[in-house]
């Protein structure tokens, strides 16, 4: 099941295609063409560790993944993307943190192999004006326990020769969650979330071979937020729900920059975020990319990420009693740092065969999380904490 | 030098005017996919779905992501 979902899923897939490239390349009109994509991942994390496991199996999470997308022109103004997705996942996840004879927490996993699938299709159309461009979307996203429908506005206009573009962006979401075996594990049989988010987006042109883009996004999401499949140890309570409050308000600064060498053919990428919320987590995401050419034809990616976030105020990895308010044991909301590195192969065909261009990649990547990898000190980290690779291969074709 | 253009343009740029004039016949290099702000549009969205469901911490405005929060 999907425990978290957004709005964003459609506004970010609208803002992606519309803020890549603002009024550099090719102006306030539809592409002319067609492009198709198709990418496949697969994900898989590292077992847990024989030393930090209680109960339950150790093999967590491996999650293949299908996406496709589809764009181009319908007419001289107007243009429409569509993506699609499937996901299938097996594995174990984290179920409740116990202490052990040490007071050090140890994880329970969920004991038996989860096997889901999550179809999630989203489709958008653009109308290009002579300065600006207005675009709207839809999608939804289905699995077994879990409906999410979408919708999302967004637009964008350009200043000074198109030297700056404005974008700007509202979305929301409606969740309907019906977790399985809901009576044997006293779990909500039906619950809803409500979620509305809104970016803005500022593009700069800084000079003939550099460019920054910075950006606020916010999210005020709403409902049931908690986690029915995971449970929180209270010591002489025994083990109870995961209990999170009703409101969440997010907020996300990010600001990117890129800058091309044409001495040596390299294009930089380097991305900034900072986020806040009110359930007191705060992170900080700084990623870096190079964009090398070997041939003409032919470009390596190398790539690091750094990542630290803060712990949510009712983050325990257990507790002495049942508490008065929320509480949680996620590790996604503990304190912890993660650090991960990435190559990807790029090759590009101009024109051949079948008189398309075409472009193929290949990418790894390795993830790793660890209360010592976080900004500040972390006295007790979370067992579940998740390691993970990353395959993804992609095709693309223009027609 | 150019530390002092990034500062201007986060701070002055977007509420006074564009930091540089760059004609359109200048731009071959920033019409460069690999100058785009997201030069993979498939592949950044499934990266961000990927943090996004394994961190606590919302995706960018106007980056890809969203869907999965997979235990």
């Amino acid at each position: 099941m999907q425990l978290k979902r957004s709005p964003q899923s459609v506004l970010q897939a609208l803002a992606s295609g519309a803020l890549a490239l603002p009024g550099l390349a090719h102006g306030d009109t539809p592409e002319t063409r067609w492009t198709g994509d198709y990418g496949y991942s697969l994900y898989s994390e590292d077992k847990v560790p024989a030393s930090k496991l209680a109960a339950g199996s150790r093999r967590r999470y491996a999650i293949d993944t299908h996406q496709f997308r589809l764009e181009g022109p319908l007419s001289g103004r107007l243009g429409m993307g569509l993506d699609f997705a499937y996901e299938s996942m097996s594995g174990a996840t984290p179920w409740y943190v116990e202490e052990d004879a040490d007071g050090k927490p140890i994880q329970v996993m969920s004991g038996a192999t989860i096997e889901e699938e999550r179809v999630d299709t989203q489709l958008r159309g653009s109308y290009y004006f002579d300065n600006a461009r207005a675009g709207a979307g839809a999608g939804f996203s289905l699995e077994n326990d879990y409906t999410a429908v979408n919708g999302a506005l967004e637009g964008e206009t350009h200043f000074f020769e198109k030297n700056s573009t404005l974008g700007a962006g509202f979305g929301f979401s409606y969740d309907m969650l019906e977790p399985t075996d809901a009576q044997d594990f006293d779990r909500p049989q039906s619950e809803t979330k409500q979620s509305l988010s809104a970016f803005a987006a500022w593009s700069q042109v800084l000079g003939r071979s550099s460019t920054l883009q910075t950006s606020l996004a916010y999210q005020h999401q709403r409902g049931y937020l908690s986690d029915p499949y995971k449970l929180v140890s209270a010591g002489v309570d025994g083990n109870v729900r995961d209990d999170r409050p009703e409101q969440r308000n997010q907020a996300t600064w990010l600001t990117r920059y890129r800058k091309h060498f044409s001495a040596t053919g390299s294009t930089l990428h380097l991305d900034y975020r900072f986020y806040v919320d009110d359930w007191e987590i705060n992170s900080h995401t700084l990623e870096l990319a190079i964009h090398q050419a070997i041939w003409e034809a032919f470009r390596i990616v190398p790539s690091l990420r750094y990542y630290s976030q803060s712990a949510a105020d009712f983050y325990g990895p257990f507790f002495d009693a049942a508490p008065a308010g929320p509480a949680s044991s996620d590790y996604r909301l503990s304190p912890f740092g993660a650090f991960s590195w990435r190559i990807k192969g790029e090759t590009r065909l101009r024109g051949w065969p079948f008189g398309m261009d075409w472009s193929a990649s290949v990418a790894y990547e390795r993830y790793i999380s660890s209360g010592d990898l976080a900004l500040g000190k972390v006295s007790v980290a979370s067992p579940g904490l998740v390691s993970f690779d990353l395959v993804s291969v992609g095709l693309g074709g223009r027609f | 030098m150019r530390a002092a253009a990034l500062l201007a343009a986060l701070g002055l740029c977007a509420p006074l005017a564009g930091c540089a004039s760059v004609k359109p016949w200048e731009r071959e290099t920033l019409a460069l996919e690999e100058m785009a702000f997201e030069p993979d549009p498939l592949e950044a969205a499934q990266r961000a779905h990927v943090y996004w469901s394994k961190e606590a911490s919302l995706p960018g405005g106007g980056t890809g992501g969203g869907g999965c929060g997979c235990n």
